[in-house]
């Protein structure tokens, strides 16, 4: 046991410190926030503040209820205009950036003309004088209708089974899944890819001749990859706080990070699935390094088998289709990519929860099997040193022919 | 007790019998040398002693039995190619290895600062291994091998890319291992080292035991199968001669199994291009016999013995 702890430490330390390690865990977060600050800068550089004007020649609109829209403050002005010339010019002049005609019949066509010089108003302005032209649509009726009938729908979808709420309002806990799925795949994936090139690399170069002269093949197995682990969980732990500080600072000047809650039952079923699927990349990845004879040979074949780990991502448009799809059930019970069809449908709905189960037992049960399989193959590629396994020979070995 | 029995073990790869039947002893305190050509299964028969390959047939025994984890740590292996990490430095890497060893950490970084005192290599600790010359690289490979004290010694090819400085300190290091009781079992092709070093050897050739036994009577055992002769002329190309060397001022001769010493003085004398001042039966040099062996093959060998 001392020797695992030993091989663990000693893989955990060279893996952190490696200049890699640490861009990438540097480098993700600190892309997100470079990248979230660049588009808020972009939109902010890009956002036209000068006010809309509008004709009102149905005699709908009073410019003073535009006070009564909540946080009228930070809406886009708006300015009445006698005509189309008056407005024209203004435009023109560049006071206000687009003007609203609307024609006396609008109450029965519900059309308006809307003139501006290059650019149209963007989004938010839009909603902003929608919310003007509601406002007063509805100033007649008495007030809780008014109410009512301004804040418009909110549906929430309560989910019986597993008594989860999706709501516009809280679109926040249904991306969260996505964006963690993300994190929890590059995590697993540079690590269980630096064990191939360990296993592969010690091999090639005879490191692994004094190690296996030093302890059992299990413990140096064992200790690799309990020391991966370690280093991959260390990756995921600053993107989790790193996220949980964003979030803090964030969260008092956008609205929707508000509505976050903190999905508990989420993050237990992904760290139920996440360590048994870590565990089954990591065999996969000692199993090709003990039956390769060069770390690019290895590489080659990694990158095959890691389509077998990362095919939800290539069905995704399938997954947002219909997450209860047949093709989806068979991602959500197939060992190897149980764990990212979860997480992605753990957004969209419900996993129903003998789906979770039946994964989880299928994931551990072949996660069991592959690193007995590993231990194998590792051993046998190091009897047949020089010499690469081919899958003939490597299930023969699995076999114990 | 044998620190290393090895009966009559094979290996083969596919179609190709890289041990065929090799067996050996290696005794408490001597230094064995294990000799053959490249491609003759050295290699292959260290890692079945070491249970890196397991052996088709026969038996390997280390320390009196099948070798475990607590065996293991007796052993200090020395990989013909060197084993240690590149990227990381030197005295973390050679402190880790010997902690596997079962040296707690303390220990193995009081004796480190002697071996790399000893070894002139204690300004270069915190360098990478990969930053190191090929000599430097041998000599902390050498430090990996010896730092846990351990009771048997593996070592192939120990001298390889040292200058001669070095290669006197490793000698010298050896024969203080093995008057301390330790075994030692190298592979080289430096005749000249086996012959300075080793008690006993064993030659092995297409993965059989072709020679074995103590350095002294394998010599006398083949003395007659060379002679040294001074005088003056050209003593090449003579019937029945497998190398002539020439060393200050003195011919060194190697016979061919079964041509007899007189013939060839006989050939020579015949010779009036030829003064001859010195004419000797020599006791041939390992790598006389190891050429000889080797180049003649087993089979004729065994006829010359029969």
């Amino acid at each position: 046991m001392r020797s695992l702890w030993l091989v663990a430490k000693h893989e955990y330390r060279r893996t952190v410190l490696r200049r890699a390690f640490v861009l990438v865990t540097l480098a993700i977060p600190l892309g997100m926030v470079a990248l979230i600050a660049l588009a808020i800068s972009v939109a902010m550089m890009s956002e036209n503040n000068l006010p809309v004007g509008y004709v009102d020649k149905a005699g709908i609109l009073d410019v003073t209820r535009h006070a009564t829209l909540p946080n009228a403050d930070e809406r886009i002005e708006v300015r009445a205009f006698p005509d189309e010339e008056a407005a024209l010019a203004a435009l023109e002049l560049e006071e206000i950036q687009a003007f609203f005609v609307f024609p006396s019949d609008y109450p029965n066509t519900l059309e308006t003309d809307l003139y501006y010089l290059e650019e149209p108003p963007s989004n938010d302005v839009w909603g902003d004088f929608s919310s003007f032209v509601r406002v007063n649509l509805v100033a007649t009726y008495p007030a809780e209708v008014r109410n009512r009938l301004f804040e418009g729908p909110n549906i929430t979808v309560h989910d019986i089974v597993s008594n989860r709420e999706f709501s516009e309002s809280s679109m926040i806990n249904v991306i969260l899944p996505f964006v963690a799925t993300f994190f929890f795949f590059v995590a697993t994936m540079s690590a269980s890819g630096y064990m191939l090139q360990v296993v592969a690399k010690e091999k090639e170069n005879r490191t692994m001749e004094i190690m296996i002269t030093s302890v059992t093949p299990g413990q140096l197995i064992g200790g690799k990859t309990v020391g991966l682990l370690a280093a991959a969980l260390t990756q995921l732990s600053i993107y989790v706080i790193a996220a949980v500080v964003g979030l803090i600072v964030a969260a008092p000047r956008v609205e929707a990070l508000q509505q976050l809650t903190v999905p508990w039952a989420y993050l237990g079923v992904m760290a139920l699935f996440f360590f048994p699927a870590y565990a089954l990349v990591g065999a996969v990845m000692v199993a090709i390094g003990g039956a390769v004879t060069k770390v690019q040979e290895g590489q080659q074949v990694a990158g095959i088998l890691n389509l077998f780990f990362m095919a939800p991502v290539f069905l995704l448009t399938v997954i947002f289709k219909n997450p209860a799809a047949p093709v989806v059930v068979f991602l959500t019970l197939f060992p190897t990519t149980a764990f990212m069809t979860i997480s992605l449908r753990w957004g969209l709905g419900t996993v129903p929860l003998w789906q979770i189960g039946v994964s989880w037992v299928l994931l551990v049960a072949t996660t069991i099997l592959m690193v007995w399989a590993a231990a194998r193959i590792f051993r046998a590629g190091m009897l047949r040193y020089g010499q690469p396994l081919n899958l003939k020979t490597a299930v023969a070995v699995i076999r114990g022919d | 007790m044998h620190a290393v029995r090895v009966s009559h073990v094979a290996k083969s790869f596919g179609s190709t019998h890289a041990v065929v039947d090799v067996s050996f002893d290696v005794e408490p305190g001597e230094i064995f040398g294990l000799l053959g050509p490249n491609g003759a299964g050295k290699t292959t028969t260290i890692r079945m002693m070491l249970d890196i390959f397991r052996p088709d047939a026969g038996t390997v025994s280390i320390f009196g039995g099948k070798l475990d984890l607590a065996k293991k740590r007796r052993i200090g292996y020395m990989p013909e190619d060197r084993g240690l990490y590149k990227d990381l430095k030197l005295e973390p890497t050679l402190v880790y290895l010997a902690t596997l060893k079962g040296l707690d950490k303390r220990t193995a970084r009081s004796r480190l600062g002697e071996w790399l005192e000893r070894f002139d290599l204690a300004e270069h600790r915190q360098k990478k291994v990969q930053e190191l010359s090929s000599g430097m690289q041998q000599k902390a490979q050498i430090i990996a091998t010896l730092l846990h004290d351990p009771d048997l010694i593996v070592a192939d090819e120990p001298f390889a890319g040292l200058d001669p400085v070095n290669t006197r300190l490793v000698k010298q290091i050896l024969e203080e291992q093995r008057q301390a009781g330790k075994s030692i079992l190298m592979s080289t092709h430096q005749m000249y080292q086996v012959e300075a070093l080793c008690d006993r050897i064993i030659l092995i050739d297409e993965g059989r035991t072709v020679l074995y036994g103590a350095v002294d009577e394998i010599k006398r055992s083949f003395a007659g199968n060379a002679v040294v002769i001074e005088g003056q002329g050209d003593f090449t190309h003579i019937p029945g001669v497998l190398e002539t060397r020439k060393h200050n001022d003195a011919w060194h001769v190697a016979l061919e199994i079964g041509t007899d010493p007189q013939a060839v003085f006989r050939t020579l004398a015949a010779r009036e291009s030829i003064k001859i001042e010195r004419f000797e039966l020599a006791e041939p040099s390992l790598d006389d016999i190891f050429i000889n062996v080797v180049q003649n093959g087993a089979a004729k060998l065994e006829a010359n013995h029969a």
